[in-house]
């Protein structure tokens, strides 16, 4: 009995070294790339591009992780524990914070210019430190554009998507007479998803960093734009079913869906506002709703003074900790550049690339190069200050509340200015 | 080396060595989890309660600030203000009156579940098995199926046009019948355990002690009320303290039925729920221990209060 005992240690013991020995093997650098995963095809085609990478790169070892659920927690987490990853996703709203912190390595100190040149400039904004240092590169972008179902329209006899946000809630009206499925889809509450309303009809670019940033709640502009947004839900939907009628509005859980590519792929409703991260899925889910035949993609609306759309980024941020920055900018340079987000982004058409020079690549997927052809007078990136993710989520719930109609227009907007003084008071 | 080894051999081949080996073994895993993930988070979480963190800089002591905020926020909602700025004072209210709700009904509802089961009829095992099946699920997958039956076309509503015809509310998006909701799934999911509590605790009572008072003359209800309920005082007293502490802790059933912001009116919100965003949302991990703390002094007052009250065996 003790001999086998013995002879049984010995294996688990020189399994556990053969099994790390490649990692602590001299002069092989060893670093952790931590990501969320858009689905199995995203982790596989990282996984090829790892191997790529170490292949031409024998020295450098990277081991993926993928964070599934709550990424950003996750990713503070490891901070707080001291085990947080080299090379990690950070996005936009939650950039801010880790800038701020000290938690990102400065990229523009590593990388050369002409590579960060290769970037659309308005996705590097948000990422740069009050030093004018850049912290981080995008790896793919979004950006809101109308969705509409051609089928809907043609049976409510319109033959054209909505131009103006007046049009929006006429067109959503009339299909629902005409066909009796909602017209438009829209999140209780969603502060991003307004913000386009807000600025394409004058409303000032918000940015909230000290307690009296608030009054930006004070512009008019901004008061009319959220009582017209607000009301879509109220009148559209509560007040519509108060009066028995069907609603025109709806959120994708009152017709039974997930979100608002959901509702939209199952036809149950004739538009949605949302982003290139609906494409890949109404793909892969709805294959028989066809692009081009079934729905086709527009701009979002216009307002009385321009037309605006909010972009989304995702950046590969370095961990200031990291023994290797420049084992982790080589990994980074790589995913980023031509030939990684050819193959990362463009063929696999989940979003949009980041570098210039894709929009007539013959791989990039028509529904993406028509969001991209589209022209807009604002186009800025989903960031309302350092604490943006607190403010988006706070900010929806009240939104929801008044949507629902718990609150009045002014209690909603009292309400938000108390959050900016109370996030940024204490 | 070979030294060592029958050294080694010969220490364990004692027999008292041996068991003591052994049994050091056996708890060793528990004990060791107990210690890091039991006793170390608890005192870190006292000592995170003085601090000021955003997770990737160093802690700052900043005294009992943390306290402070939790307390204003009490206040201003005692003063009355609107629940989307007094988070915790919103949890904490939604807490108290789910466990009034919750620990009476259960506590009930298990008591008789347990009665019925101990009756000597066909298929006793049956039942207890199905009374015991809730409490082994998962309570999140039990709370995805009743989001699914407390639907506004849902079963729940489909039952209750027979008995009460034109009430149909829409339960998880009506903000005065969401907490009655998820207080139901508590109920349903958790009186199953209890019952097993009671049943062992009735089975212990002896037999003589209900012939005795038969040949009194008590009927059954009478020797349920004198007899089984006194002598099941102290079970009855586990089960609500256990109650207790599980419905003021509730986060799971919140989180999918109500969602993170608590849904309508925050009328899901739970001060767990709360702890939860004042940790990962709002980044302040320092309050969100002294607001667990705080739960903890809660939970810790009324079960003991309970206890010292009703917890005095008779015999």
């Amino acid at each position: 009995m003790p001999k086998k005992l013995l002879v049984l240690t010995f294996m688990l013991l020189s399994t556990l070294i053969l099994s790390i020995s490649p990692y602590v093997s001299a002069q092989r650098i060893f670093i952790r790339f931590a990501g969320w995963s858009a689905g199995p095809t995203e982790v596989k085609n990282y996984k090829i591009m790892i191997e790529k990478f170490m292949e031409k790169n024998p020295d450098i070892a990277v081991k993926y992780e993928v964070i599934t659920q709550m990424f950003h927690e996750n990713i503070l987490a490891s901070f707080g524990a001291g085990v947080a990853p080299d090379v990690f996703y950070v996005d936009s709203s939650w950039a801010p914070i880790f800038i701020e912190k000290g938690a990102l390595y400065p990229v523009s100190e590593i990388a050369s210019s002409e590579f960060i040149e290769q970037f659309y400039e308005f996705l590097l904004e948000p990422f740069k430190g009050k030093d004018g240092k850049l912290y981080g590169l995008p790896k793919d972008w979004s950006m809101l554009a109308l969705f509409w179902n051609k089928n809907l329209f043609a049976r409510a006899g319109l033959s054209r998507p909505p131009d103006t946000w007046e049009e929006l809630e006429e067109f959503a009206k009339q299909i629902t007479e005409k066909t009796g499925k909602p017209g438009l889809a829209i999140y209780l509450g969603g502060f991003n998803r307004y913000m386009p309303v807000a600025l394409s009809n004058g409303a000032p670019k918000p940015w909230f960093e000290k307690p009296e940033d608030g009054v930006w709640f004070d512009n008019p502009k901004v008061r009319e734009t959220l009582e017209w947004y607000i009301n879509l839900y109220l009148k559209g939907k509560v007040k519509r079913e108060e009066e028995g009628l069907k609603p025109y509005v709806v959120s994708p859980a009152d017709v039974g869906a997930g979100w608002l590519g959901d509702a939209f792929g199952k036809q149950e409703v004739a538009m949605v506002i949302s982003g290139n991260w609906m494409i890949p899925f109404l793909a892969d889910q709805f294959p028989d709703f066809k692009f081009g035949k079934d729905w086709d993609i527009a701009p979002v609306p216009r307002g009385d003074v321009s037309r605006a759309t909010i972009a989304y980024t995702v950046i590969l941020g370095i961990n200031s900790r990291t023994e290797h920055p420049e084992a982790a900018w080589k990994f980074i340079e790589y995913l980023l550049g031509k030939e990684g987000q050819e193959f990362l982004v463009v063929k696999l058409g989940h979003t949009l690339p980041s570098i210039k020079g894709f929009e007539k690549h013959p791989d990039l997927w028509p529904q993406h190069a028509k969001t991209l052809s589209f022209k807009y007078d604002q186009m800025i990136v989903f960031l309302w200050g350092p604490k943006s993710g607190e403010l988006e989520s706070r900010f929806s719930d009240t939104m929801a509340a008044a949507m629902r109609g718990e609150i009045s227009i002014d209690e909603a907007l009292e309400t938000m200015k108390l959050i900016v003084a109370e996030v940024y008071g204490e | 080396m070979k030294k060592f080894f029958i050294f080694l051999h010969s220490y364990y081949d004692k027999a008292q060595t041996k068991e003591f080996i052994g049994g050091m073994l056996l708890i060793l895993g528990a004990a060791f989890f107990n210690l890091v993930f039991g006793y170390f988070s608890a005192i870190f979480a006292v000592y995170l309660s003085f601090m000021k963190w955003d997770y990737i800089g160093p802690m700052e002591f900043v005294g009992f600030k943390n306290y402070e905020i939790v307390l204003r926020d009490l206040y201003r909602g005692i003063i009355g203000a609107p629940y989307l700025l007094t988070p915790f004072f919103t949890g904490f209210k939604n807490i108290i009156i789910y466990t009034l709700m919750v620990v009476p009904a259960q506590t009930f509802l298990a008591l008789i579940l347990a009665a019925l089961a101990n009756q000597r009829i066909r298929g006793a095992q049956f039942y207890k098995l199905a009374y015991f099946l809730p409490g082994t699920t998962c309570p999140v997958i039990i709370s995805l199926i009743f989001i699914w039956l407390f639907m506004k076309k849902g079963f729940i509503n489909y039952m209750i046009q027979f008995f009460a015809p034109g009430f149909a509310p829409d339960w998880l998006n009506d903000r005065n019948y969401l907490l009655p909701a998820i207080a139901i799934v508590a109920i349903w999911g958790t009186s199953g355990h209890f019952t097993v509590s009671f049943l062992a605790a009735l089975q212990a009572i002896p037999r003589d002690l209900y012939e005795a008072a038969m040949l009194d003359g008590a009927g059954p209800i009478r020797r349920f009320i004198f007899i089984t309920i006194p002598l099941l005082r102290p079970m009855i007293v586990y089960v609500v303290v256990m109650g207790v502490i599980g419905a003021l802790q509730m986060f799971d059933l919140a989180w999918v039925m109500a969602g993170s912001s608590g849904g309508p009116g925050g009328s899901g919100y739970t001060i767990a729920l709360d702890i939860y965003n004042e940790a990962f949302t709002r980044l302040r991990p320092g309050v969100a221990a002294a607001k667990s703390l705080f739960l903890f002094t809660i939970i810790f007052i009324t079960t003991y209060l309970f206890q010292k009250r009703y917890g005095k065996v008779i015999r």
